[in-house]
């Protein structure tokens, strides 16, 4: 479960980036969190992971408070950012060894995760090509295959289809679903409103750093009582004039 | 020629943009400028003692004019070195090329932009140089206001044949040699092939130094006006053109003047031409990397569990080894310093033994001279400062992951440690051999190196996590443009060397044991307060706000 309470950000000379943003994630669903671009989304997300501090309020996955108990909390996710240009000069089979230290995964486990991911994702044989050759959606793959090698109970997805495969997509779109149907947290942004659509047991639409609706796509339509497609609803919620 | 002004324009824009800097790199740089302006008269002083000093001697033979045609020489050598590696850098391996090669615009035209900034740093450089020289000679030498005007608009022109020649010279390869096609190799190995031609000059420089051919040459030359010029300048015509356009009097020295700048015009066309034609065919198709096949046994065997601390440390070394800006500065140009200083030493001995210079000096005054001359070096290893500014836009890896802070930035610092092993080794390697000192020197030398080492990679580590550059898009500008080199020598090398210098004039500090005592004792107190400034800057979460 991941719960933002009360939470605040802004950056010096600019807009408030976040106005007291209140979310609960739940275990077991897959949440997809909208907003136009420079709604705060990534902010959002880099507050949850740890990358920017929160200045008001607070951020706990699975109980854990990410600015109070940080090695805790990163622990038990996983994060997928929206630029996967990372670790370029390392070979894919480096990279995975390098998360397998950090997570102090078993050996013989990560031989078994890595076989089975790297060939679900098709990118086994470049295992031992630097990550710099890979285009942009098998750094994209070698990145996903990281995080689900460990086994993490909260997946945090920033754009996670954007440059992947169809049989890739659809191959990662089965195991998010497998995993919140196991009792787990997946919370990955989109622009894609169709995979939103199809996929997301609830959606959280923010625009200008508040949040605009939390809830199902039913509720979504009960509310603003519409029969139109998510795409409709969203572009009226989001229209500032 | 719009199109072509345009993209000069952006490219400048581009390499000087100020996107993710802030003010306090403004406040650092006129920190800077207010410690160099001393340095200003300091160099002026000095080249006005050395033109006059030279004026005085030659102008009673006629000769004074081989002043200017030593300054077109050495300068156009200076340029054409520095020509080299930013054509290189700009030309084929700055990452905005591929933005550049689908517009429609001719390869000439991008060549031009290219230029630009190689130009830029040229100008500097020469302004630096060519112009306390210029006129300090025309005030020696009571030049009318026509020299000065031909000197300056000359300087306008000056950097154009080096970087012309450069750029041929570099085109040239890349198109028919195009080392393997690959853009690291190319890199390193064009990096290294620079460095290789700095040492050989100086050992050209040196062997040819023969003073006895030297004074009969001489002699022979001084007897007619300017002949020593014309010996001087006999392998570059240009640099005589140059000095006879400044030197000679009436319109004889119009007429060089105009040939001066006719031959620089006809060096740009040059360059437009040969450009047009070996330009593309040398930039397209370079690569990056290599791909290979492994098999699932070898990827199995590449699976192994390591430490967090060490993990880190060998995905650290792998990235600079295998980058290779990071690899050319860190390493490469840290191994120059020991080398350049053993060849030195070994060619002006004649190759016969070193062995026992140190013993005029007391054993106290022996550590102390090991201690600074190792520190200088290990301070100028760029391993440290650039710690946390390699990551760029990577920076926030370290903050997602499940990573110590502190482990990360411990690991950093044995980074610099271990890549500096390599300069204590050829140290090591110039003590024993050249110098042959005793063991007992040796020990405590080494492990006095050992704990600077530490100490340079740990204040080198804590000022880029103060000033870092994260918002790069090619490696070159974590190293370039900054000021962090100078402050890492400010503040690694200046106090400890002037403690240095303090005990060498401290009489109750005797022998050679006390004063290793005297040094380790702070060393270790100037680390524990760089670690202590460190680790409050982490306590402040300081990693989550350069972002």
């Amino acid at each position: 479960m991941i719960e933002i309470k009360d939470v605040s950000k802004d950056f010096a000379g600019k807009k408030r980036a976040i106005d007291s943003l209140n979310l609960t994630i739940p275990d077991g669903k897959i949440v997809g969190f909208l907003g136009p671009n420079g709604a705060g989304k990534s902010t959002t997300i880099k507050m949850m992971t740890g990358i920017l501090p929160i200045d008001d309020g607070s951020i706990t996955l699975n109980g854990h408070d990410i600015e109070k108990q940080p090695l805790q909390a990163k622990k038990i996710f996983g994060y997928v950012p929206d630029q996967p240009d990372m670790f370029l000069r390392l070979r894919g089979i480096e990279y995975l060894n390098f998360i397998g230290d950090i997570f102090d995964i078993p050996v013989d486990i990560r031989k078994e995760q890595i076989e089975t991911l790297t060939e679900t994702f098709n990118i086994h044989d470049a295992l031992g090509d630097y990550i710099q050759t890979y285009s942009h959606g098998m750094r994209q793959k070698i990145i996903v295959t990281g995080v689900l090698l460990h086994d993490p109970d909260i997946w945090i997805l920033d754009e996670p289809l954007t440059g992947l495969d169809p049989k890739s997509a659809y191959m990662l779109k089965e195991m998010m679903r497998e995993h919140a149907n196991k009792g787990n947290t997946v919370f990955f942004s989109s622009h894609g409103l169709e995979v939103v659509e199809q996929l997301c047991d609830e959606v959280a639409i923010i625009h200008n750093g508040k949040l605009l609706f939390y809830g199902t796509l039913d509720e979504m339509r009960k509310t603003y009582q519409s029969d139109q497609s998510l795409e409709h609803v969203f572009l009226e919620l989001t229209n500032d004039e | 020629m719009s199109k072509t002004w345009i993209v000069m324009k952006n490219m400048l824009k581009i390499h000087y943009s100020r996107a993710g800097n802030n003010n306090s790199q403004i406040i650092l740089l006129s920190i800077a400028g207010i410690f160099l302006f001393p340095f200003l008269f300091f160099y002026l002083g000095l080249i006005n003692n050395a033109v006059s000093g030279l004026y005085e001697l030659l102008e009673p033979f006629g000769q004074s004019s081989v002043i200017i045609g030593l300054l077109f020489l050495l300068l156009t050598a200076l340029l054409f070195i520095i020509s080299f590696v930013l054509v290189i850098s700009s030309f084929y391996f700055a990452e905005d090329i591929n933005s550049f090669i689908p517009l429609p615009i001719q390869p000439y035209q991008i060549l031009l932009g290219k230029a630009t900034v190689p130009l830029l740093y040229l100008y500097v450089t020469t302004f630096a140089i060519y112009f306390p020289v210029l006129f300090y000679f025309g005030s020696n030498s009571n030049a009318s206001i026509v020299y000065y005007l031909l000197g300056i608009i000359l300087f306008v022109f000056l950097p154009f044949i080096p970087f012309v020649l450069a750029a041929i010279f570099v085109m040239f390869i890349m198109r028919f040699v195009n080392i393997a096609k690959n853009k690291d190799r190319s890199k390193v190995l064009g990096g290294i092939f620079v460095l290789l031609m700095i040492i050989l000059l100086n050992v050209v420089v040196r062997l040819n130094a023969n003073p006895d051919e030297m004074m009969e040459n001489f002699a022979q030359f001084i007897q007619e006006k300017d002949g020593l010029l014309q010996m001087i300048t006999a392998a570059y015509p240009p640099a005589l053109i140059g000095s006879k356009a400044l030197t000679v009097a009436g319109w004889e020295s119009l007429l060089y003047f105009l040939l001066m700048i006719s031959i620089s015009i006809g060096f740009i066309f040059l360059f437009i031409i040969v450009g047009q034609k070996l330009y593309l065919g040398g930039v397209l198709g370079i690569n990056v990397g290599n791909k290979k096949n492994i098999s699932s046994e070898r990827l199995h065997k590449k699976l192994r569990k390591h430490p967090v601390w060490l993990s880190y440390l060998q995905k650290e070394l792998r990235i600079i080894f295998r980058t290779p800006t990071f690899f050319m500065q860190c390493v490469v140009q840290s191994l120059f310093g020991p080398i350049f200083l053993v060849i030195i030493l070994m060619m002006d001995s004649n190759f016969n033994s070193l062995s026992g210079t140190l013993d005029q000096f007391s054993y106290k005054q022996q550590i102390l001279i090991l201690f600074a001359a190792t520190l200088f070096i290990l301070s100028a290893n760029a391993t440290g400062i650039s710690s946390i500014s390699r990551e760029g836009k990577s920076w926030h890896t370290n903050l997602f992951l499940p990573l110590d802070l502190k482990q990360v930035f411990l690991s950093k610092i044995a980074a610099g440690w271990t890549i500096n092993l390599v300069s204590i080794l050829l140290i090591a390697i110039g003590l024993i051999v050249v110098l042959d000192i005793s063991w007992l020197l040796f020990s405590l030398w080494l492990a006095l190196s050992f704990v600077a080492s530490w100490f340079t990679s740990l204040m080198g580590t804590y000022l880029d996590f103060s000033h870092p550059k994260l918002h790069w898009t090619d490696e070159q500008e974590v190293f370039k443009a900054r000021l962090i080199g100078f402050l890492a020598l400010l503040f690694e090398f200046v106090p400890l060397g002037i403690i240095v210098v303090i005990i060498w004039n401290t009489p109750f500090v005797q022998g050679g044991i006390v004063t290793f005592v005297l040094l380790l004792l702070l060393m270790f107190i100037a680390t524990a307060l760089v670690h202590y400034l460190l680790q409050k800057k982490i306590s402040n979460k300081d990693y989550q706000k350069i972002i």
